[in-house]
């Protein structure tokens, strides 16, 4: 159990009153588990969908079941410096704007073309340009944490490729050829 | 003080008192205990018991709620121990903060501490390499710091005893320059490493010389280590967060257990030693003055001997802290050379790069230890404009890494069937020899205190031109070894890093034969106060390119020895 779960459980019984109320009192509140990012549950919302467009769902779970989003914003909340951030906060915010329509209205198909196109936008000075570098960099962060949030979760480290504490005794010289793996089907 | 008589001076008088818990106080104190000798062991920090008090290391990654990652509040709280590349979320809690115990830079120095019971034996890197003559016999053959007053003959059966206790695993190599000793079964190096091997014999015939490192990890003879409750390694490569297997050696799970099951061991965990004390009419040092870690009061312990294993730096700490009329200036140091001729390792460099061969294999499982390069510059005469050398590490390793550029259905199947073998990845740093000298020392600050009033370090240590040089040769030395083998896409680097990075401080009140020169004798006792020894770090005269630890317990047992001995006298 950690201080977000506890935070989370706390914001649950008190019906949203342990949430801090964002400035125009909308119910689109802002999350008191990530205080520096000051992110809003629609943008949380967002970011699942984004990660889970990285990483779907299919005959294994998806990066949202897994709580990847969480994930994403505990590591950017706590350990990235501010100026990262920023540029990442920058660019969520940003990303709507750069998807047209609103995101969850798009097929997956659609979906995944405007994640590749954000993970490849190149940036200049100008206002505008800086604004596609800050997308740039949120999805790519976001692509790089969904990653490793996804690997290192607890469904795929227990049920998929269980992790050992154990490794086993060294080889090596072992012939790659030697060792076949079933192929896990996403 | 007014906590001074709730006991009686009886109940707080020992036989011997070993000031510190670490990997040398650990070695002490055992001795000692097993000699029949009661013991009190003091130790600034908690107590850590072995297993019980080692909380992560059973988690699986998923439970760091960071990944392991330290997060960025405390590493800018923490700047210097955030360096450390074992400070990490599963071993945090070993170690010391900055904001915890603050000391002055003179020049940048980056002192990493671990208080608590076991100290830094918790969170050391295991390696375990002896010292030959041609390390004892520097100084007064290069013509620096002073002579040591011992060779490797007075310390190698101490080596013996004390590898024999602790499990050492390694290779007989029969080098000169790594004397072989009693080694568990060796790790084996991996194909590539083997490949490298060779590769120095063809290019550089005898001169050179890359072996697998030994290591303080139990690899073999289980039944004898089942005596300490310690089990052979399983391989986790987990060390630093204390190991439930006792796989590896630490106080935590061998000396200090073995020591307590004597029953003449006491340990007194919170107690931040303030001094040793004098007694100026038996002209012998009497006991330890401590500062109570919780409730900040003073109490006073007793004892015949007194062995002072608070790390080197801290055991400087304590004898300058250690005034009396008849030592004003810190006890044993008539010579006004405490705190001086600091020294340490020089870790700045490293030389990657890749090997394109050997592509059909890779390894599996684990192992604790990797590749080893014994020092083999200036080792048989001088021959480069720069005194003494290097140790190097080596290793080589290869990964298989998923393909991570799609999206989608497609980045999810490969990321869960990674099949990316990529080239070699051939890594090695250097462990460089330092010079010690006057102008690298160690001070008490006049007026800051810590939060026990205790004075505060002050810490001058830098680099000077010999390492520089140095640092110059083994780039380009590994460099040209690492073209000769074959290995491209080679990158060097010097990360300038503040000395201390390494852990491996040492001096300050070395040993020598000649009191106007040196602090400790042969025995390691201070020449002006006989019945207090200091076998840590402190009382290096020179540092060779070794991991000390393995050193410090031969002088631990060494001395402890001689101590029991001398009090049959």
């Amino acid at each position: 159990m950690n201080r977000r779960h506890a935070l989370r459980h706390i914001a649950l019984i008190s019906g949203g009153l342990a949430l801090i109320p964002s400035c125009d009192f909308s119910s689109d509140d802002i999350l008191a588990a990530y205080q520096k990012l000051k992110v809003k549950s629609s943008e949380k919302e967002l970011l699942g969908a984004i990660s889970n467009t990285i990483i779907p769902a299919g005959e294994i779970k998806g990066a949202l079941e897994l709580a990847v989003p969480d994930f994403i914003l505990v590591m950017v909340n706590d350990c990235m410096e501010e100026e990262s951030q920023s540029r990442f906060m920058k660019g969520l915010r940003a990303f709507p704007e750069f998807t047209g329509k609103e995101f969850d209205q798009l097929s997956p198909k659609e979906k995944e073309a405007k994640v590749k196109e954000g993970l490849m936008l190149e940036g200049d000075d100008t206002e505008e340009g800086k604004v596609k570098q800050d997308i740039q960099y949120f999805l790519n962060t976001t692509k790089r944490l969904t990653i490793q949030g996804y690997m290192a979760s607890e469904y795929i480290q227990t049920e998929i490729i269980p992790y050992s504490l154990i490794p086993g005794e060294y080889n090596g010289a072992v012939l790659i050829s030697d060792f076949q793996k079933p192929r896990i089907n996403g | 003080m007014a906590n001074l008589n709730i006991k009686s001076k009886q109940e707080r008088t020992y036989q011997a008192i070993v000031i510190g818990s670490g990997i040398s106080g650990g070695w002490a104190a055992k001795e000692l205990c097993d000699l029949g000798v009661k013991t009190l062991m003091l130790e600034r920090g908690r107590n850590v018991e072995h297993i019980k008090d080692y909380p992560t290391t059973n988690m699986l990654p998923y439970e760091f709620e960071h990944r392991g990652q330290v997060p960025e509040d405390i590493k800018k709280e923490n700047p210097v121990v955030s360096r450390c590349y074992a400070f990490r979320e599963d071993a945090m809690h070993f170690f010391v903060k900055d904001t915890e115990h603050p000391y002055v830079q003179e020049k940048p120095f980056d002192w990493i501490r671990g208080y608590q019971v076991g100290g830094k034996s918790l969170l050391w890197a295991r390696q375990v390499q002896r010292w030959s003559d041609f390390d004892f016999e520097g100084p007064a053959r290069d013509g620096f710091a002073v002579d040591w007053p011992i060779r490797y003959k007075d310390l190698a059966p101490w080596y013996s005893h004390v590898e024999k206790f602790a499990g050492v695993s390694g290779n007989r190599d029969g080098l000169d320059t790594l004397p072989d000793g009693e080694f568990l079964p060796g790790y084996e190096l991996n194909v590539m490493e083997k490949y490298f091997q060779e590769q120095l014999k063809k290019h550089y015939g005898g001169d050179r010389h890359m072996i697998s490192a030994r290591c303080a990890h139990i690899h073999g003879n289980a039944d004898f280590f089942a005596q300490q409750g310690r089990a052979l390694c399983q391989n986790r490569n987990l060390c630093q967060r204390g190991c439930p297997f006792g796989g590896y050696f630490s106080s935590n799970s061998s000396t200090i257990p073995w020591a307590l099951k004597t029953g003449n061991l006491t340990l007194r965990p919170d107690a931040v030693v303030h001094s040793i004390i004098y007694d100026e009419e038996k002209g012998k040092a009497s006991g330890v003055r401590i500062i109570d870690r919780l409730t900040k009061e003073m109490e006073e312990f007793y004892a015949d001997v007194i062995f002072l294993n608070a790390a080197a730096l801290n055991s400087n700490l304590i004898l300058m802290n250690s005034t009396s009329s008849r030592f004003p200036n810190g006890l044993g140091n008539d010579n006004g050379l405490l705190g001086k001729y600091v020294a340490f390792h020089n870790y700045r460099a490293g030389v990657s790069g890749e090997f394109e061969g050997l592509e059909e294999y890779t390894t599996t499982g684990g192992r604790p230890t990797s590749g080893y390069f014994p020092r083999f510059r200036n080792v048989y005469k001088q021959e480069t404009d720069f005194l003494r050398g290097y140790a190097a590490g080596f290793s080589a390793g290869r990964g298989v890494r998923p393909n991570t550029e799609g999206l989608g259905m497609d980045l999810k199947n490969s990321l869960l069937n990674p099949d990316q073998y990529g080239p070699w990845y051939v890594g090695s740093h250097m462990m460089g020899e330092t010079i010690p000298k006057e102008s690298n020392y160690v001070a008490l600050d006049p007026n800051l205190k810590d939060e026990w009033g205790m004075p505060q370090l002050k810490i001058s240590v830098e680099y000077d031109d010999n390492d520089e040089k140095m640092v110059k040769d083994y780039l380009e030395q590994m460099t040209e070894m690492f073209e000769k083998a074959g290995v491209t896409n080679i990158r060097t680097r010097d990360d300038h890093r503040a000395p201390g990075l390494d852990i491996h401080e040492m001096g300050g009140v070395r040993m020598g034969k000649d009191p106007k020169t040196s602090l400790l004798n042969a025995h390691h006792q201070l020449h002006a106060v006989p019945n207090v020894y200091v076998t840590d770090g402190a009382s290096m005269t020179s540092t060779s390119t070794q991991n000390p630890s393995l050193t410090y317990m031969a002088f631990a047992a060494r001395a402890a020895h001689h101590a029991v001995a001398e009090s049959k006298k």
